[in-house]
């Protein structure tokens, strides 16, 4: 494996593609007990359309998170929870608009929980009753998020800030959805997308680099076999379909959700920069320590429940704010006043350099954190960066560049606002 | 591993230099005897210190304050430890080796600590009303919040019981009533008074040399004048009748609590074996209570025990339904005879010491986990280190548990049930 050493986080990082095209990270932290480990696809609940040995495919919505439930059936019977319990360790995993990662911790037994880890991920196994009755727990799921209020704010502010990116449609896809995905989807996409040389390896704990690249070879086999190509066939412009969408629902106070279309990022190191950039905007307009945060807290129109920061996802990103309040207009106009405001004034040297500081010190104090680091590793990896290089990024990074994002970014035509007002009280807006 | 200096009389930092992390901890604490007249006082205390400072007047001052530190925290905290409560703060900051080049970390946190400590605006002799106020009522809905857990509930009603006799039955936070006859002058003289007799323990874990930490220190020390009344060392538990005691309300699911009392406590060389038992018996998955009253027999939601070592108590807390309480109380009672007779297979002791010596190894891997333990063993007298007790729980045999458990005496019991049935 090719090792690597970031002197200024003190950090070293092995990797390796392996014969079959996956790609292996491994962070060895000396001394240190516990281990974890994180097998992970380029894919997620966006990549519903691609070819894959010459043939175009166009899945339903939701099948990357049910995929993502019924990996963790084996054939007999298997359960892998318990399997990994009785190893002393703990397995979950996710599924995200552009990702899905599977991950254990352990203490012990390293070598065995990272085979199952890698055995039943690779390991495809759908029946049609399995897949019949995921479709009942799933459809519960779904019936669980439309009454979760957060979930709700956010989900129509997707639909109100873009036109046709996949994004519109939750993870979970619909009741509708689901009933389309039999176990021939699930194996479709499995096959597309759970190849080697679309997924990820990454370990961190006291480990043996080497061995881990070993256990993978073993596993996974030498075989390279060619994913399915993303197609991406939605346009998106800059502007909004809806300025605003509002609902009702059974909430103590009027919740809301802004949002500010950004310009997709791509990959590679620029795009890294202009996400670190973007970032550091979201601080200095509304972060704890801005001082639009401080008058709107004492105006009474935030309370301690808001917050926000800068989302990035495949073929799209945007600037997001959330929260309880009274007066979510109030607020979205704030926000847009003094990002117009920052964007003419420019920001302080003095203030500036203590954000960055403070942004750097933040992440750097993460790296503490196995699963942090490892998901940041993944994440940019796909991005085609190498997460230990922030520091060097954060150093260059000029006062000018979060001014010109703000001016460019936080516009009233490139706004929407998601509000959920309580039922049986006056409706703000709409 | 651990470095223990004494920086003046009743004021030890301790110190576990480890250069693994990339963030560091300071905390300070004020250790008091726990008692009812200052309980509430203490509780609330660094609340009112994070509010603000002389050159950080408000809450932005003093976030823009930690954001030069890189980020760095400051939290509240307040302890229980046997006989003992402790009050102060608690730092986390990136290590110096990560500042920027010509920049610190460290330094600047500990004057920064020092100004949250000493340099309060003070008006009518006292704390800043609005601070104050503001703090009573985060922390009576902290205390409050506490209470609608019923879970917790029950096992501080029966803590009570069981403690009537000394300050274990008392609540950590203090109650609501006290909190709110709390005035900022009151507070502040109370304050003024701790800081100068009480005993006073600082803990750091990062990558600087004990001695640099402790020079640091200095010019906040230097500027308390310190008249140290040493502490009573810790007890175990005070005898008292013991006492069944039912309580109606309006809940879903009833609540059993039962406590035992051992001579057995952290300052003793059964210690170990005591914790083993305890796993054995309740702690976990794979304990008796669990495994048969919970599986086998279908008696109970929820099922644990707890053994609290500073004091020589473990606790029995069942989740249960209202008609299920004698039976469940029988059961418990022949688990643990079970213990008592030997009835303990040898994969259940393995599995229990296996389960202590997972939780103890995981206590290296954090800052947090690391000041959790020392600072608290400290004042608890466990005189062990990590790995001494960790060896001492390897040596634990059949014969060992099985005496402890013979130990262990059913003292009172608590049990929360609902107005139907």
């Amino acid at each position: 494996m090719i090792r690597a050493y970031y002197p200024e986080l003190d950090e070293t990082l092995y990797r390796e593609t392996l014969e079959n095209g996956l790609p292996v990270l491994v962070i060895p932290r000396k001394g240190f007990t516990k281990k974890i480990a994180y097998f992970v696809t380029d894919y997620g609940s966006i990549h519903r359309d691609f070819t894959l040995e010459g043939q175009e495919y166009h899945a339903p919505a939701g099948v990357a998170h049910f995929l993502e439930h019924k990996l963790f059936d084996l054939p007999g019977e298997r359960d892998v929870s318990a399997e990994f319990a009785s190893m002393g360790a703990s397995t979950n995993a996710f599924t995200s608009y552009d990702m899905t990662a599977y991950y254990f911790s352990c203490t012990e037994h390293f070598d065995d929980c990272l085979k199952l880890l890698l055995e039943f991920v690779s390991t495809p196994y759908f029946t049609d009753e399995s897949v019949a009755k995921e479709q009942g727990i799933i459809d519960q799921e779904i019936g669980m998020n439309e009454d979760a209020s957060d979930s709700r704010v956010f989900e129509n502010l997707m639909q109100a800030l873009y036109h046709a990116h996949p994004i519109r449609v939750p993870i979970l896809g619909t009741s509708a959805t689901i009933r389309e995905i039999t176990p021939q989807v699930l194996e479709t996409c499995h096959r597309a997308f759970y190849t080697p040389e679309n997924m990820l390896l990454c370990v961190v704990g006291d480990v043996e680099p080497e061995q881990v690249a070993k256990i993978a070879r073993q596993v996974l086999g030498t075989d390279h076999r060619p994913a399915g190509v993303k197609q991406y066939l939605w346009q998106e412009d800059m502007t909004r379909p809806k300025e605003e969408v509002s609902l009702s629902m059974e909430v103590a106070m009027p919740m809301f959700s802004l949002g500010f279309k950004c310009e997709s990022l791509g990959k590679g190191e620029q795009a890294i920069r202009e996400e670190m950039v973007a970032d550091l905007a979201a601080e200095a307009l509304f972060g704890e320590s801005s001082e639009l945060y401080l008058k709107l807290y004492e105006d009474g129109l935030i309370d301690s429940s808001f917050g926000g920061g800068f989302e990035t996802i495949d073929g799209c990103a945007m600037l997001l704010c959330s929260g309880d309040s009274d007066n979510p207009h109030a607020v979205r106009d704030a926000i847009v006043a003094q990002g117009e405001k920052i964007a003419a004034q420019g920001l302080e040297e003095e203030a500036f350099l203590r954000m960055k500081r403070s942004a750097l010190g933040r992440r750097i104090r993460g790296l503490d954190s196995f699963d942090a680091t490892c998901f940041r590793v993944c994440a940019y990896h796909f991005s085609d960066f190498d997460y230990f290089r922030f520091p060097e990024i954060y150093r260059d990074i000029q006062p000018k560049e979060i001014c010109d994002f703000l001016g460019r970014v936080v516009r009233a035509d490139r706004c929407s606002l998601s509000i959920i007002n309580p039922i049986s009280s006056n409706p703000i807006g709409g | 591993m651990i470095e223990t200096i004494s920086l003046s009389p009743g004021v030890t930092l301790r110190c576990c230099r480890d250069d693994r992390f990339k963030q560091g901890c300071l905390s300070v604490q004020l250790v008091r005897p726990m008692t009812r007249q200052e309980s509430a006082a203490n509780a609330l205390l660094p609340s009112v210190l994070l509010r603000g400072t002389v050159s950080c007047p408000d809450l932005r001052a003093i976030t823009l304050r930690l954001d030069t530190l890189y980020g760095a925290s400051v939290s509240p905290l307040v302890r229980r430890v046997g006989d003992y409560q402790t009050t102060g703060l608690y730092c986390g900051f990136m290590d110096d080796r990560f500042a920027l080049p010509g920049d610190a970390v460290l330094q600047p946190m500990v004057k920064f600590l020092e100004e949250l400590l000493l340099d309060s605006p003070v008006e009518n002799g006292g704390f800043l009303e609005t601070f104050v106020e503001s703090e009573k009522k985060n922390l009576i809905s902290t205390i409050e919040s506490e209470r609608n857990d019923k879970r917790v509930y029950a096992m501080s009603r029966l803590l009570k019981i069981l403690c009537r006799e000394d300050s274990f039955g008392l609540s950590r936070l203090g109650e609501p009533e006290q909190v709110s006859t709390i005035t900022p002058k009151g507070l502040y003289d109370h304050y003024q008074q701790i800081l100068r007799s009480s005993t006073m323990e600082l803990f750091y874990v990062g990558s600087a040399e004990s001695s640099r930490v402790a020079q640091l220190l200095k010019p906040m020390l230097s500027r308390i004048r310190r008249q140290w009344q040493p502490l009573s060392p810790q007890t175990g538990f005070h005898p008292c009748p013991g006492d069944n005691v039912v309580e109606i309300m309006d809940v879903a699911q009833g609540k059993l609590g039962m406590g035992f009392v051992t001579p057995i406590t952290n300052r003793d060389s059964r210690f170990p074996a005591m914790q083993v038992l305890n796993t054995l018996f309740g702690g976990g998955m794979t304990s008796k209570l669990f495994v048969n009253i919970r599986e086998k027999h279908s008696l109970c939601y929820s099922i644990g025990s707890a053994y609290y070592g500073a004091k020589g108590i473990v606790t029995v807390s069942a989740g249960i339904d209202f008609d299920k309480e004698a039976q469940t109380r029988e059961e418990v009672l022949a688990q643990l005879k079970a213990c008592q007779d030997g009835c303990i297979t040898p994969e259940e002791l393995t599995a229990a010491k296996e389960a202590v010596l997972s939780s103890l190894r995981a206590t290296h891997d954090s800052p947090g986990a690391i000041e959790g333990y020392y600072a608290t063993a400290a004042l608890s007298t466990l005189n062990l280190t990590v790995p001494e007790y960790m060896s001492a729980v390897a040596k634990v045999t059949m014969g060992d548990v099985v005496a402890a458990a013979r130990e262990l005496k059913l003292h009172s019991t608590y049990f929360l049930k609902g107005e139907s049935q």
